[in-house]
């Protein structure tokens, strides 16, 4: 999985290209890490060529749900493909990681 | 006997490489069996990848073996299956819980809960139509089974 980060003026935007499971995971929470130790406060994850999402992927996205919010950030899911949005209301993560159509609308209203 | 129309299996040590190489069998999988409807091909993907990953997460080998992956695809009128070996393994012990956790209506709590191992077994469960674990000789077999409308 390749992971590629642009700093868009309001948000931090995170583009991840291919599969996120248990091997890409922990890549996404170094990524992560080093936006928010970077003064990132708002993420976006842009999961428009993300193909797959396992349980490990979801635990990284979460993780790092909660590390934005402990720096006073927040990070949001954009682009989100059908079998990421299968695994995120199976679990019913969709009601904490809400998904949002585009990177640009995740922090229209903020 | 029950028609096999389309197969694909694996067996490498249980490493992450073996996770990216099973994504591989199952794209090939569907390649041959592209008249499974795309929701049952990625719900059975999805229960695979996480019982294959269990495997490789939390294996333990039986002393003196080394830990293989096994796994074993099948396509057949109106059912997929996949058997997936966790070959060279101590017992489970305790058996893994396929129930998962129960579920919880508050976001903040959702958030503050998240459990992610159980939370793949609970999705491995919510996603087939069965799903069983047991030791066979030195091998713990997981076999999962989704009931499809596929070459009916």
């Amino acid at each position: 999985m390749e992971f590629t980060t642009q700093d868009k003026g309001r948000y931090t935007e995170v583009s991840a290209s291919g599969r996120l499971n248990m091997v890409a995971a922990p890549k996404l929470r170094e990524v992560i890490d080093e936006v928010v130790s970077g003064g990132g406060k708002r993420i976006v994850v842009n999961l428009a060529d993300t193909s797959f999402m396992d349980s490990s992927g979801l635990g990284a996205l979460i993780g790092c749900l909660k590390l934005a919010r402990q720096s006073g950030g927040d990070l949001r899911i954009a682009a989100v493909q059908p079998q990421v949005n299968m695994v995120l209301e199976l679990t019913s993560m969709h009601r904490v990681l809400t998904p949002h159509a585009t990177p640009e609308e995740a922090f229209l209203n903020d | 006997m029950t028609d096999i129309l389309a197969r694909r299996t694996l067996e490498k040590p249980a490493d992450e490489q073996a996770i990216e190489d099973l994504h591989g069998i199952l794209d090939q999988l569907w390649l041959d069996a592209a008249f499974v409807p795309a929701l049952d091909q990625m719900a059975f993907t999805t229960a695979v990848i996480e019982a294959a990953s269990n495997v490789v997460q939390h294996g333990v080998p039986e002393a003196g073996c080394d830990l293989l992956l096994g796994v074993d695809l099948t396509v057949a009128p109106g059912r997929l299956r996949a058997v997936i070996s966790e070959i060279g393994a101590a017992a489970l012990d305790p058996v893994p819980d396929l129930d998962g956790p129960p579920l919880v209506s508050d976001p903040d709590e959702l958030l503050e809960d998240y459990d992610e191992s159980g939370r793949g077994l609970s999705m491995i469960r919510a996603l087939v139509t069965t799903v069983t674990v047991e030791r066979q000789g030195d091998t713990n077999v997981w076999v999962l089974s989704r009931d499809s409308g596929a070459g009916n």
